[in-house]
């Protein structure tokens, strides 16, 4: 392909896209430069995810141009993107979980030998250079299912290399890594930078942009808003581009203290293979917040508290009434429900409406006799929409086509429509963008505020220290230190999280 | 999702286009009106009285199962018993017919015995933690072998009870009682799937297993329920084709699991569970039988009874992928 070393690596230029009844992108420009990092950042369904995968070829674009090093391309598919130097890793890594490492880099362009059959010794041996060249050690003969996520992220950059590819675009690549992983990211993607590729940087986490970004573009609705080098931004210059208007408080407190009943009691729980002897009290009206690096057992703790996984001992108490059996049914009845950590397999129905996703465990409330009261249901159903101010088209439209802000909602909804007790969210903002950060916490706030108990497992600091009453730190199973949010710091978090 | 009444009336052509579009059913109906047109054109006889009431009949024994069928794989699971079970239960219901000379106690035991074979599989499924696909073959093997440690051979109407008879070939006033029963278990799980929770958490089961739990749906039981309903449809069905057939014959029913899956994924039901409805299951059960009936009516070679159903069920399926992609984008 002939191009024009001075043209930028990529320009997409009046980018449309529409979706019936939604303008996903209008009029968006973007332009990458080789050995640049440049972030796309901008709230749900500011049309970020639309973008990408346009540049993907997962979608076509309705208007608009697309010039690679000065060449008009059209991306009608994946392959074609692939072939024209353009790599996507998306959020959910596409490695085939059988297949070795060397086997997924080069699953497009096996090396053979002279008769044809794969050159296995060749392939690891490719393998194992690319990774010298990220700066990042794998083994290539490992299968991928054995992979810890982050370690699978680096696979999928290396495939990046194998492609020869000038563009590599990243979708909240640090969405489930720990500290030091993303550290390690960060360092990878500088080696990228060095090999003169251009990176596209989707995330919600600002403190990130500003450590690893060149430039940022901002959307919102669908609308370019700003391209700017990043130092000519502040944290709140880059929160009013995104949302159009100031954010004073990300964290706003309108609950009292909390009460002096206790809704929630655990005493000395123990599982089979992670908590080890974990006890702890909730009051109505409070946060309260567990802290631990990934691994740590919130998860673990998350699931056996509502009943979902068995426990081996201890004692767990809603509104002071043992949950006996140990099982989810009991646990809804008694008032304790879950907002999971994964959403798409754990929460949603992705293909039903956003009337059944929400009303699913409030059901039997609306049933005479075994017949669902359709009218009744859905009139609460519209209520809890109207009140949370959940953004979608109808409530007959599939959950699937929501922003993940507005899925939480529908997710957050399913319990307040079931009326709980105790409610307990493991990292509630995973995923979302700031704005609709800011709802989710206000209104975590005001489950607080209104009475009922509230258990947040968390690894984002931030959110931690802005919400929680009192915050328990965990390390392998155990809880390593409990304090209240005056005396809490990162430091002292941090400590007693390694601990 | 664009519902019909949002459609906009638009002149001709452009109007059953939209009207397609907002049917999920609309390749089915399609096919099976251009079914009925091209057979009637090369066989007049396709709409006598007598044929139409065979393709009924036929279509009956089918969708009864095919309800409960639908209703399991929504659920996220399947039954591949239920054909195995259909010959055993003949055999039972006429047995205990001739035995007690009480055409009730007949039913009641086909009714008792399908129903405890889909107990057996619920049981295996949800608390021995087998996966249906795979129990379900189990039973099918243990039913298949089962039937002739019974009885070696077919075993003989000795009763003559005439309301015996009367459930497969009888009628009730025009309309066969056959497809009657099936009407009134088409109506009931219909009502079941949309109008009760039973249905919705039905649907919530299979989209979604670990959602359902933490909701505090009794996911176990729920399992159990469809696999039963789906046992004693069998029971109904084992009762009228024994009638048909005047006999209870253990090779009754080999690969009727297979017509019956047919039907239902045919009607847009997903294998994936969370997804499908009922009319589509009854289309599905109307295209095969139609095609079943043409082949026979046009003299055609019976071996393409299973061909040509094979070559249809990819080409709605496809059609279906090609329609909904059509509307998504």
């Amino acid at each position: 392909m002939l191009s024009d070393p001075h043209s930028p690596a990529l320009a997409m230029q009046g980018i449309g896209k529409q979706f019936p009844g939604v303008v996903a992108l209008a009029d968006v420009d973007l332009t990458l430069t080789g050995g640049q990092v440049h972030a796309l950042i901008g709230e749900n369904g500011a049309g970020k995810s639309t973008l990408i995968k346009i540049l993907a070829g997962v979608y076509q674009k309705d208007s608009g141009s697309i010039r690679i090093g000065g060449v008009e391309a059209e991306l009608r598919t994946p392959r074609d993107a692939l072939r024209l130097g353009i790599k996507v890793v998306f959020q959910e890594i596409a490695l085939i979980p059988e297949f070795t490492v060397a086997e997924n880099i080069f699953l497009e362009r096996h090396p053979v030998n002279r008769i044809g059959s794969i050159a296995w010794g060749k392939l690891r041996a490719d393998a194992k250079a690319l990774f010298d060249r990220l700066g990042f050690a794998v083994d290539p003969g490992a299968r991928a299912r054995d992979l810890p996520i982050s370690t699978q992220q680096m696979v999928e950059i290396a495939r990046a290399l194998a492609h020869e590819a000038r563009i590599v675009v990243m979708d909240e690549p640090t969405s489930s890594l720990t500290p030091k992983e993303v550290a390690l990211l960060f360092t990878v993607i500088r080696r990228l930078k060095s090999l003169g590729i251009a990176v596209v940087y989707v995330s919600h986490k600002l403190d990130e942009i500003f450590e690893i970004a060149d430039t940022v573009t901002v959307l919102r609705d669908g609308r370019h808003i700003s391209t700017k080098p990043v130092a000519a931004h502040t944290q709140d210059s880059l929160i009013q581009d995104m949302i159009g208007r100031r954010i004073e408080f990300l964290f706003p407190r309108a609950r009292g203290p909390a009460r002096s009943d206790v809704l929630l009691s655990v005493r000395g729980l123990s599982t089979k293979d992670k908590l080890r002897d974990v006890s702890f009290e909730v009051r109505a009206g409070e946060v309260f917040g567990f802290f631990g690096l990934l691994g740590a057992g919130r998860t673990e703790l998350a699931k056996a508290i509502v009943g979902f996984d068995p426990i081996r001992s201890g004692e767990i108490a809603i509104g002071g009434q043992p949950l006996r059996p140990h099982d989810t049914r009991t646990g809804v009845a008694l008032g304790i429900g879950l907002l999971t950590e994964d959403r798409k397999t754990e929460g949603l129905m992705l293909e039903q409406s956003v009337q059944h996703n929400m009303s699913l465990a409030a059901l039997g409330g609306f049933a005479v006799a075994g017949f669902v009261q359709e009218a009744r249901e859905r009139s609460a159903v519209q209520g809890f929409v109207d009140r949370l101010r959940v953004r979608t088209p109808g409530l007959d439209r599939p959950i699937r086509d929501l922003s993940g802000g507005n899925q939480q909602k529908v997710l957050l909804s399913r319990w307040l429509l079931r009326g709980l007790k105790v409610i307990v969210v493991d990292e509630p903002t995973r995923g979302i963008d700031v704005g609709a950060k800011s709802e989710i916490f206000a209104l975590i706030d005001r489950l607080a505020g209104e009475g009922h108990a509230v258990v947040m497992m968390t690894s984002e600091m931030p959110e931690l220290l802005g919400l929680s009453d009192r915050i328990a730190v965990m390390a392998n199973g155990r809880i390593t230190a409990t304090m209240p949010r005056a005396d809490a710091t990162q430091e002292g978090l941090l400590s007693a999280a390694i601990a | 999702m664009a519902s019909s009444s949002q459609i906009q009336p638009q002149p001709g052509a452009g109007r059953i286009a939209a009207a397609m579009a907002g049917q999920p059913q609309a390749v089915l109906i399609v096919l099976l009106l251009l079914l009925c047109g091209a057979i009637s054109l090369a066989a007049a006889q396709f709409y006598s009285l007598a044929n139409i009431i065979a393709i009924l009949r036929q279509s009956a024994l089918v969708l009864i199962v095919a309800a409960g069928m639908t209703t399991l794989l929504i659920g996220g699971e399947v039954d591949l018993s239920v054909g195995a079970s259909l010959a055993f239960t003949g055999c039972v219901a006429m047995d205990a017919t001739n035995r007690s000379g009480s055409v009730p106690v007949g039913a009641l035991a086909a009714l008792a015995f399908a129903g405890a074979v889909g107990l057996f599989n619920g049981l295996v499924v949800t608390r021995l933690r087998v996966n249906s696909l795979i129990a379900t073959i189990a039973t099918m093997m243990i039913l298949q072998g089962g039937v002739y440690l019974y009885t070696r051979e077919a075993v003989q109407n000795q009763h003559h009870l005439a309301a015996f008879t009367g459930i497969g070939a009888g009628y009730l006033g025009a309309f066969p009682i056959p497809v009657l029963l099936a009407a009134a278990v088409f109506a009931a799980v219909y009502i079941a799937l949309r109008h009760t929770l039973f249905g919705r958490y039905t649907y919530a089961l299979g989209a979604n297993p670990i959602a359902a739990r933490l909701s505090g749906l009794r996911v176990r039981r729920l399992k159990l329920a469809g696999f039963v309903i789906t046992g004693l449809l069998v029971g109904v069905t084992g009762l009228i084709l024994c009638s048909l057939m005047n006999a209870g014959q253990p090779t009754a029913g080999r690969g009727f699991e297979l017509t019956v899956i047919a039907a239902v994924i045919l009607g847009g039901t997903s294998l994936a569970g969370g997804r499908g409805s009922l009319i589509g299951t009854l289309l599905g059960v109307l295209v095969l039988k139609v095609i079943d009936n043409g082949i026979i009516i046009l003299r055609w070679n019976q071996d393409f009874q299973m061909v040509v159903p094979g070559v249809v069920i990819v080409a709605a399926t496809w059609l279906d992928t090609v329609r909904v992609r059509r509307r998504a984008v």
